[in-house]
């Protein structure tokens, strides 16, 4: 996915030259607004600073940082699709496709299909972008599970909407290349996707309820199941190359909840939202693991031990913010999980934030966090964001 | 997959054909849009709204259960000039219905047929807060435009129900004689309120003092949708000392404390004003909205 760094520059400059178009043909008085169709071009900035006491928390150990530069083009395709393309640009991945996807927007019986790679419809805050959430990361839970970016897919999805029931109900199946990112240098015989049962299948559905004009509610379910390269022991002496992995199934059950209040007089100034969320991994083991040697045919020497996940892992977190003013919000989070890079041990963290929106466009946070892994000290981080939309922003989901 | 497809697709046709006399459903996305929709339809339309009167329409959160509404309207009516930019798109794209998308037939932008005032020159930008690029939407405050939407909504009834078109055009005409009516027992406050200086919150109230002839001297914002800051209390407590205003029109949805704090310092009333149809029991309808905004600016004024 990452391309090379030096083409950040040339990328933007044509969005540049884009945007300096797409504003020199605005003006004309009674004509359409957009007479060249051009596409919304549009910014996301993400800076954080890890001001925590015992140095940084962040992978690269920086102070301050940018931690992405999103650039999005969103138009109408065609009568029949529209076209979403989000470039992800950091230092630490260069330049990357961080989505991009067609949208159906002419099916019939209310399906509306997505071609591409986007955000996977999985569990509630994993279908936000990273940016956009309240906390300045995503629950621990995503982030073992799925990696600090969430979880993303290739492949294509197909949703429903519908009410048999008297209120909103979702339904999303998926089918994508693989489930979340490939570890790195992990060489299976075979690739996880080379038959059919080896790809992401996985299902979201959605039901919605209005309690009252101020309160509702949102109950949710997701499924996901692919295989997924897991290590194998090698012996001393291994040489580079060799099958050092097995593809195995691996499975994710998450549940949410997300309770909301907001009065609608007094909604600019009052809200709250409540959110909890549930994630099982189930993980198989293989009954044959592969001899060692090179991929591919002949491969004769004795069978290697397996050295991934032998068990599942189960965790969570409960969310909490509390509208204070028009700008000022306050939260909480605190995530307990089975730790899947430590064997199952538990991990604990509890964090407190204060979340000011200057604008709609404009966000600050203050976070504190206190990690406790099971066996080892706990970990104070203090975590400040600072990110800003410029351009035709589009609203974010509910 | 394709054998539901086809059977999804017959269904609805089916659904299509059956719905043949079946009212238009209309959803739009204020009070305002709908009371006068409902008074052009009839019974021949079932209408229903997104956003409440006393709610800020440029904050309504697009709620799944709107999307169920949507997804079987067959009119979409808005106030356009980007008052819904930050929920509509949601809701459409989550409705996945063609004819309300743009360019279906039941997607009805109601500006079109407005003269908009209020359109920025020049080079905009949101240093200037929430400015709408194509102007002020807050257009339904001017009865004249009131007239304009309820012909709009007979022509769009007509086009996709002509067999009821002599009932959409009897209904608009009955709707502009009650409008014309209250108009004539209105003209005494308007003659009160006419040059009178007062302050607005937003800019909300702009086609209304286009109308009434009010003199909007100060803004408590000092940008649209940017809350008053000190210097701006500062600013308002001297235009009222300077232009006597005797009133701060402000809407229901936004915290009078500090408009309180200019009426400390100045004595001016502060007077809650609903912007649409259901802001307050009395403004039940539209032409009651207009009829007793009009009234309460001119008991303020007076």
């Amino acid at each position: 996915m990452p391309i090379m760094p030096r083409s950040i520059a040339a990328a933007l400059a044509a969005l540049a030259l884009l945007s300096a178009s797409a504003a020199a043909q605005q003006g004309g008085a009674q004509g359409p607004t957009n007479p060249r169709m051009l596409p919304d071009v549009s910014a996301v900035g993400d800076l954080v600073a890890d001001l925590s006491p015992k140095g940084s928390t962040q992978p690269d150990l920086s102070r301050f940082a940018v931690r992405e530069v999103e650039v999005a083009l969103q138009a109408v395709v065609d009568p029949y699709f529209r076209g979403d393309v989000f470039l992800g640009f950091s230092d630490a991945e260069g330049a990357s496709i961080e989505q991009a996807f067609l949208t159906t927007t002419a099916l019939p019986g209310g399906l509306q299909a997505r071609l591409g790679r986007f955000l996977m419809p999985f569990g509630k805050q994993n279908t936000t972008h990273r940016h956009d959430l309240h906390t300045v990361e995503y629950p621990y839970i995503i982030q073992r599970f799925f990696g600090s970016e969430g979880l993303k897919g290739t492949g294509a999805t197909l949703s429903d909407v519908f009410a048999p029931f008297g209120f909103y109900q979702e339904f999303m199946v998926s089918v994508t290349d693989r489930a979340g990112e490939r570890a790195e240098g992990l060489t299976p015989a075979a690739p996880a996707n080379r038959n059919l049962d080896g790809l992401g299948y996985s299902a979201r559905l959605r039901n919605y309820w209005d309690i009252s004009e101020a309160t509702n509610i949102e109950v949710s379910g997701s499924a996901i199941t692919s295989l997924r390269e897991q290590p194998l022991a090698l012996p001393a002496g291994a040489a580079s190359g060799d099958v050092n992995a097995v593809n195995v199934r691996q499975s994710v059950f998450a549940g949410d909840v997300t309770f909301r209040w907001r009065p609608l007089q007094q909604g600019l100034y009052k809200s709250l939202i409540l959110q909890a969320e549930v994630m099982h991994q189930a993980n198989d083991i293989p009954s044959v693991v592969p001899p060692l040697g090179r991929p591919g045919p002949g491969a004769s020497a004795p069978p290697l031990a397996y050295a991934g996940p032998t068990s599942g892992y189960t965790g969570g977190y409960v969310f909490g913010r509390w509208q204070l003013s028009r700008r000022l919000y306050a939260g909480a989070r605190y995530d307990a999980l089975q730790d899947p890079e430590a064997e199952g041990a538990r991990f604990t963290a509890g964090s407190a934030l204060l979340e000011w929106y200057p604008s709609e466009f404009s966000k600050l946070i203050a976070q504190y966090e206190r990690t406790s892994p099971s066996g080892g000290p706990a970990l104070d981080r203090i975590l400040l964001q600072a990110s800003f939309a410029i351009g035709p922003h589009k609203p974010h989901p509910f | 997959m394709l054998a539901r497809l086809f059977a999804t697709a017959a269904l609805l046709v089916g659904i299509a054909a059956g719905d043949a006399g079946a009212q238009l459903k209309v959803v739009t996305s204020t009070s305002d849009l709908y009371d006068i929709a409902r008074s052009v339809g009839g019974d021949r339309i079932k209408a229903s709204h997104i956003g409440e009167g006393f709610q800020d329409p440029h904050f309504i959160e697009a709620k799944p259960s709107f999307v169920i509404q949507l997804r079987n309207a067959d009119v979409w009516a808005f106030v356009g000039l980007d008052l819904e930019i930050g929920w509509m798109p949601l809701l459409l794209d989550g409705a996945r219905n063609q004819k309300i998308m743009m360019g279906g037939p039941g997607y009805l932008d109601v500006s079109k047929v407005v003269p908009v005032i209020d359109v920025p020159r020049g080079t905009v930008d949101r240093s200037q807060g929430d400015v709408h690029p194509l102007g002020n939407p807050h257009y339904w405050l001017d009865p004249e435009n009131g007239r304009r939407i309820a012909r709009l909504f007979r022509d769009k009834f007509s086009e996709l129900d002509p067999k009821n078109a002599a009932t959409y055009t009897a209904n608009e005409q009955a709707f502009e004689d009650r409008l014309n009516a209250a108009e004539k027992g209105w003209q005494a406050d308007l003659a009160a309120i006419k040059g009178k200086p007062v302050v607005a919150w937003h800019t909300s109230w702009r086609y209304f003092a286009e109308y009434t002839g009010m003199d909007i001297v100060a803004y408590m914002e000092p940008k649209p949708g940017v809350p008053p800051s000190p210097s701006q209390l500062m600013a308002v407590v001297a235009a009222v000392k300077r232009t006597g205003a005797k009133v701060i029109i402000m809407e229901p949805f936004y915290d009078r404390k500090l408009a309180d704090v200019v009426a400390r310092e100045t004595g001016v009333q502060v007077l809650i004003l609903p912007p649409s149809v259901g802001g307050t029991p009395a403004a039940a309808d539209y032409v009651k909205l207009m009829q007793y905004d009009i009234a309460q600016v001119a008991k303020a004024v007076k």
